[in-house]
C-alpha cells in the first residue's frame, strides 16, 4: 500500500510542481505561439492576443506576453478592414508595448514591434499620414537597431520603411535593398547563435527572404 | 491485481484534474453578439476567446471559488465569482460600454481642429503650409475655412460678421498680444508666428469653451510641438530674404533656434507694385524654443522670440494730386512664454504658464511722430480631475496686466493705462455614453480699470448616430473689453457683449469630411462714438447688431487618386450699430456670400504637389457719401485664384513656388472718399486696391540631418 500512497504523492508533487514551474509558462507559450503560427484572418490573430495576455496576467515579470499580444495585434490590424478598426488594433499594440517598456523597461525588440504597429497605422491612410509618420518610423527602427545592431527584425522592418519611402520620391530601391539583405545575414547569425529563451522572437526570415527577391 | 490498481489511481489522479466545462454567451448591453472578447479564469491559464456570435466555451481544472473575467477593448472588464462543483457552469455576460474619448462623440459646433491624434479634424498641421493662397501663413489656411471671410486688405481673421479684433489666439492656452504685424492701412499683414512651431490648432468660430474669453466671435487656439523629430538644421532661401533654424533633441529634451531677414526691396523691384513704397517691408526675427520632458507624462516647455521691422509708403489721398502722406511704420516686439504640465494623482492633472507680449509701434505720420507701446502679461493656472472615464472637470485661474501707452513723440504728450483683469472658470464634460456628451461651464471676470464683474455661462451637448454622423448644439455668452484706442480715451469703458447659438453636423468617414453648421449671434454694447475714425468722440457702448447664417465644408481625398480637395461655402448675414453708424448696417468686413476650393495633387513622376485655390466673394459693402445713407454701395466681387508648386527632388529639399491671383483680377476691397464735396459738387473717391496684381513666391527649402529622409514638412 505504500508503494501507491507514494505514487499518488508522487502524483500530487507532480501536479503542484507543474503549476509552480517555469515550464508551465513555457508550454503555455509554445502552444500560443503554435497557434499563431497557424492563425489567418483577424479574428484568429485577435484569439490569439488574448491567449497570450491571458499569459501576461499570470507572469507579471515576463515582457514576452505582452511582445507577442502587441505582435498578435499588430497583425490583426493588418488583416481587418475599416479605418477605425485597424486603428484601434494598431493602437492597443502601441498601448502595450508602451507599458512593457515601462514596466521591463526598452529592448531592442519592443522597441522594433512600436515600429512595426506605428507603420501598421501609417499604413491606413499613407497620403496624409506618411508626412508626419514616417520620420517616427524610421527613428523607431533605429533607436531598435541602437539597441541591438544585429536585430534582424529591426533592420527588415526599417529597410521596409525604406523601400515605401524610396518609391514615393521616386528613387531606386538600393538602400533598401541593401538592409534587406543585411537582414538576411543577421537572421543567418540569429540562427546559428544558440539562445537559451526558447521564446524569444525569431520571427521575420521570410519578409527578409520575400523583399530580397523582389530586390532581383 | 497490482497494476489494475495503479491504473485505477491514475484514472482517480485524472479525476483529480477534472475537466469543467464553462460556457454562455457575451453581448453588449445593447444586445449585439461580442466577438473576440477575452473570456478566462483569473489566476489560471484558462481561458478562450468568443466566437462571432458571442459564445464561448472552455475546460478549466479549477476547482471551488473562482473569478471568472470578461475582458474586451472598448468594453469595461467585468469580474464574476463563480464555484465550480461537479457539472459545467452556463453563464451569459453583459459588457458595458466603455468611454473611449479617442473615438467618442466630440463637441464639433463652432470647432475646427487642425491635429494628427484626434478624429474630428478638419485640416491636418500639414495642410496649412501647403495650401496655395496662404503663403505658409497660418491664418491664411484658416481663411479657406467655413465662417471666415477674405478681407484682402487687412490680412487677418473676420469670422461670421465679427471684426478681426473678435479673434483672440492662445499659444499653449497663453493669450498672444499683437499677433499680427503691425502694417499700414489698407495693407494685409501676416501672423508673427511660423506654422512650424505648432504640432496642431483649434479653430473656433463660436461657442467655445469657457477656458477663453476676450474674444466676441472667435478663438484659435495653437498648440506647440512638444520635442521635434530628430536634429536637424533647416535652411531657406527664399525670393524674400532667407533663414536658418537648428534643432537639436535628446533623450528628454530639445532645444530649436532661428533666425529670419527678409527684405522685399529686390523683388519689389523687380515686379511692379501698385503700391507706392519708400522703402520695401523689411525685418529680421530671432526665436528660441525648448522642452523638457518630466517624469510621468509631464512637460516643460519655454518659447521665447524678438522681431523688428519696418517700411515706408506714400498713401494717396482721394481728390489730393501728388504721391500723397508719407507713412512710416517701424515696429519692435517680443513675446515670451513658459508652461509647464504636470500629472498628478487620482486623475489629477495641472498645467500653468505664463506669458508676455510687447509690441512697439513708431508711426512716421507725415513729420508727425507717434508711439504706441502695448503690454501683456497673462499668468493662467488650470486643474483637470478625471472623476472617471465619463465626467472630468477642468478649472483655473488667470490674471491678465495690460498696459496701452501712446505719446506724441514732438509734443512730449503721452497718455497711458493700465488694467488688470482676473478671471476664474469651471467647465465640465459629461460622457453619457460614446452617442451622448454634456459640457457646461462658465466664465467670470472683474477688471480693475472699469470695475466691472461679469460671468459668462457656456453649454454645449453633442450626440453621435449610428452612421458616424455627429449632431452639436453649442451655446454661449462672450465678453470683450473694448479696443485700446477706445479705452484710453474712456476708461470707463465696459465690456462688448456677444451671445451664440450654434447647430453643427459633422461626419469623417473614410477619407471624406462633411460639415454643416447653422448660426446666430447677437452683438450688443458695441462700441460707437461720433466723428472721424481717428479722432473719435463721445465714445460709448450703444451699438448692437446681429450675424446669422450658415457655412458648408466638404473635404474629400479619396473620389479623385493622389487629389486631396476641399470646398467651403459661408453665408453671412449681418447688420450691427458700431463705431460711427448711425443705423445698423452691413460691416465692410462681412460680405454676404463667400465661398472657397482649395485642391492638391500629387504627381509622382514629377515628384512635385501641385495645389490650387480658389477664393470668392460678392463684394464689400462701403459708404459712398454721394449717395443716401450708409453703406449704401458694394464692390464688385472678389475673386483670388492662387497655384502652388512643390517640387522634392530629392527627400531633403523641397522647393516651393507659389503665385497668388494669377488671373489677375483687379479686386477692389471699398473705396476711400475725401472729406469734401470737389467743384462738382462730388465728394472724391478712390478704390482701395492690392498692392500688386500678384504675389510671387520662391522658396528653396534645404534639410541638414543625418536622416537623409528628413525635409522640413516632417516637422510639422
Amino acid at each position: 500500500m505504500k508503494k501507491y500512497t507514494f505514487i499518488i504523492a508522487l502524483y500530487f508533487i507532480g501536479i503542484v510542481n507543474l503549476m509552480a514551474n517555469d515550464s508551465a509558462y513555457v508550454e503555455a507559450m509554445k502552444s500560443q505561439l503554435e497557434k499563431f503560427e497557424a492563425a489567418k484572418s483577424a479574428e484568429d490573430f485577435q484569439a490569439v492576443a488574448n491567449g497570450f495576455s491571458r499569459i501576461g496576467e499570470m507572469n507579471a515579470t515576463e515582457w514576452l506576453p505582452m511582445y507577442y499580444t502587441a505582435f498578435s495585434l499588430t497583425k490583426a490590424g493588418f488583416r481587418t478592414e475599416g479605418v477605425k478598426e485597424k486603428d484601434a488594433f494598431f493602437k492597443q499594440a502601441q498601448d502595450l508595448i508602451d507599458k512593457a517598456v515601462n514596466q521591463h523597461g526598452e529592448n531592442s525588440e519592443l522597441v522594433a514591434m512600436k515600429g512595426y504597429a506605428l507603420m501598421g497605422e501609417l499604413s491606413v491612410d499613407p497620403g496624409s499620414r506618411g508626412q508626419h509618420m514616417s520620420g517616427l518610423v524610421m527613428n523607431t527602427y533605429r533607436k531598435a537597431l541602437s539597441y541591438d545592431p544585429e536585430n534582424p527584425r529591426a533592420m527588415i522592418l526599417m529597410a521596409q520603411m525604406e523601400y515605401g519611402t524610396a518609391k514615393f520620391f521616386g528613387q531606386g530601391p538600393e538602400k533598401a535593398c541593401g538592409m534587406a539583405k543585411k537582414s538576411l545575414q543577421l537572421f543567418e547569425l540569429e540562427a546559428s547563435t544558440v539562445n537559451d529563451n526558447p521564446l524569444a522572437p525569431k520571427w521575420g526570415k521570410d519578409m527578409a527572404e520575400k523583399m530580397s527577391q523582389q530586390c532581383q | 491485481m497490482k497494476n489494475i490498481l495503479i491504473i485505477l489511481l491514475i484514472i482517480a489522479g485524472i479525476r483529480v484534474e477534472a475537466q469543467n466545462l464553462v460556457e454562455g454567451f457575451v453581448t453588449s448591453t445593447k444586445g449585439d453578439s461580442l466577438p473576440g472578447v477575452n473570456v478566462y479564469l483569473k489566476n489560471t491559464y484558462d481561458g478562450t476567446s468568443t466566437k462571432v456570435n458571442g459564445y464561448f466555451s472552455f475546460k478549466t481544472s479549477a476547482t471551488g471559488n473562482q473569478t471568472l473575467v470578461a475582458q474586451s477593448v472598448g468594453f469595461k472588464k467585468r469580474e464574476f465569482p463563480v464555484v465550480f462543483n461537479d457539472g459545467p457552469i452556463e453563464i451569459d455576460i453583459e459588457l458595458k460600454e466603455a468611454i473611449d474619448q479617442l473615438n467618442a462623440v466630440t463637441i464639433t459646433a463652432g470647432a475646427m481642429e487642425a491635429s494628427d491624434a484626434k478624429k474630428a479634424v478638419v485640416l491636418k498641421p500639414l495642410d496649412i503650409v501647403t495650401t496655395p493662397s496662404a503663403m505658409g501663413d497660418i491664418i491664411g489656411a484658416f481663411q479657406t475655412l467655413p465662417g471666415t471671410s477674405t478681407v484682402g486688405n487687412d490680412g487677418r481673421l473676420f469670422v461670421r460678421g465679427g471684426d478681426a479684433s473678435e479673434t483672440a489666439i492662445f499659444i499653449d492656452g497663453l493669450q498672444v498680444g499683437n499677433a499680427f504685424g503691425t502694417t499700414a492701412s489698407n495693407v494685409p499683414t501676416r501672423t508673427r508666428f511660423s506654422p512650424n512651431l505648432f504640432k496642431g490648432s483649434f479653430f473656433s468660430t463660436g461657442g467655445y469653451s469657457a477656458e477663453y474669453g476676450q474674444a466676441l466671435s472667435s478663438a484659435l487656439a495653437l498648440n506647440t510641438v512638444d520635442i521635434p523629430l530628430r536634429s536637424q538644421g533647416d535652411i531657406s532661401i527664399m525670393s524674400l530674404g532667407g533663414g536658418y533654424t537648428q534643432t537639436l533633441v535628446g533623450k528628454n529634451n530639445s532645444i530649436t533656434a532661428s533666425a529670419n531677414y527678409f527684405d522685399l526691396s529686390p523683388y519689389q523691384s523687380l515686379i511692379k507694385q501698385d503700391f507706392d513704397w519708400e522703402r520695401s517691408p523689411y525685418g529680421w526675427d530671432a526665436s528660441l524654443a525648448a522642452s523638457q520632458k518630466l517624469s510621468n507624462g509631464g512637460m516643460l516647455k519655454a518659447y521665447f522670440q524678438k522681431e523688428s521691422n519696418g517700411l515706408k509708403l506714400w498713401q494717396k489721398q482721394p481728390g489730393e494730386a501728388g504721391r500723397g502722406t508719407l507713412i512710416g511704420i517701424k515696429n519692435k516686439y517680443t513675446y515670451a512664454q513658459s508652461n509647464i504640465k504636470l500629472i498628478g494623482k487620482n486623475g489629477w492633472s495641472y498645467t500653468g504658464g505664463a506669458s508676455y507680449s510687447d509690441n512697439l509701434d513708431q508711426f512716421d505720420l507725415d513729420s508727425q511722430m507717434v508711439s504706441q507701446q502695448n503690454r501683456l502679461i497673462h499668468l493662467k493656472g488650470v486643474a483637470i480631475k478625471d472623476f472617471s472615464d465619463a465626467i472630468s472637470l477642468k478649472t483655473g485661474v488667470e490674471s491678465t496686466w495690460s498696459s496701452y501707452q501712446e505719446t506724441l513723440v514732438n509734443e512730449g504728450l503721452s497718455r497711458d493705462f493700465l488694467d488688470q483683469r482676473y478671471n476664474v472658470f469651471l467647465e465640465s464634460d459629461y460622457y453619457l455614453s460614446n452617442q451622448l456628451i454634456f459640457r457646461g461651464g462658465v466664465r467670470s471676470g472683474y477688471s480693475v480699470l472699469n470695475d466691472e464683474f461679469w460671468i459668462d455661462p457656456r453649454a454645449s451637448v453633442s450626440y453621435k448616430f449610428e452612421h458616424e454622423g455627429q449632431m452639436s448644439f453649442a451655446y454661449g455668452t462672450f465678453s470683450q473689453l473694448p479696443l485700446e484706442r477706445f479705452r484710453i480715451l474712456n476708461n470707463n469703458l465696459g465690456n462688448t457683449e456677444a451671445e451664440h447659438f450654434i447647430l453643427n453636423y459633422f461626419i469623417s468617414k473614410s477619407g471624406r469630411t462633411f460639415r454643416a453648421e447653422a448660426f446666430h449671434k447677437s452683438y450688443d454694447n458695441l462700441v460707437t462714438f461720433n466723428g472721424y475714425n481717428q479722432a473719435p468722440e463721445d465714445i460709448s457702448l450703444s451699438g448692437q447688431g446681429y450675424a446669422k447664417g450658415m457655412d458648408f465644408f466638404y473635404r474629400d481625398r479619396k473620389s479623385i487618386k493622389e487629389t486631396d480637395f476641399w470646398i467651403t461655402y459661408s453665408f453671412v448675414d449681418s447688420k450691427r450699430k458700431f463705431d460711427s453708424f448711425e443705423s445698423q448696417v452691413q460691416p465692410s468686413f462681412a460680405p454676404r456670400h463667400n465661398a472657397s476650393v482649395v485642391a492638391k495633387h500629387y504627381v509622382s513622376f514629377l515628384q512635385s504637389q501641385l495645389g490650387m485655390s480658389f477664393s470668392v466673394n460678392d463684394g464689400y459693402t462701403y459708404t459712398n457719401p454721394n449717395l443716401p445713407g450708409e453703406q449704401n454701395a458694394k464692390t464688385k466681387s472678389f475673386q483670388d485664384m492662387s497655384i502652388s508648386w512643390s517640387y522634392l527632388p530629392k527627400p531633403n529639399l523641397i522647393i516651393h513656388l507659389a503665385c497668388s491671383n494669377v488671373l489677375g483680377r483687379d479686386n477692389i476691397f471699398g473705396y476711400q472718399y475725401g472729406q469734401e464735396a470737389n467743384e462738382s459738387g462730388l465728394v472724391p473717391g478712390m478704390p482701395v486696391v492690392q498692392g500688386a496684381p500678384r504675389f510671387l513666391f520662391l522658396g528653396i527649402f534645404l534639410t541638414l540631418s543625418s536622416d537623409k529622409s528628413a525635409n522640413q514638412l516632417n516637422n510639422l
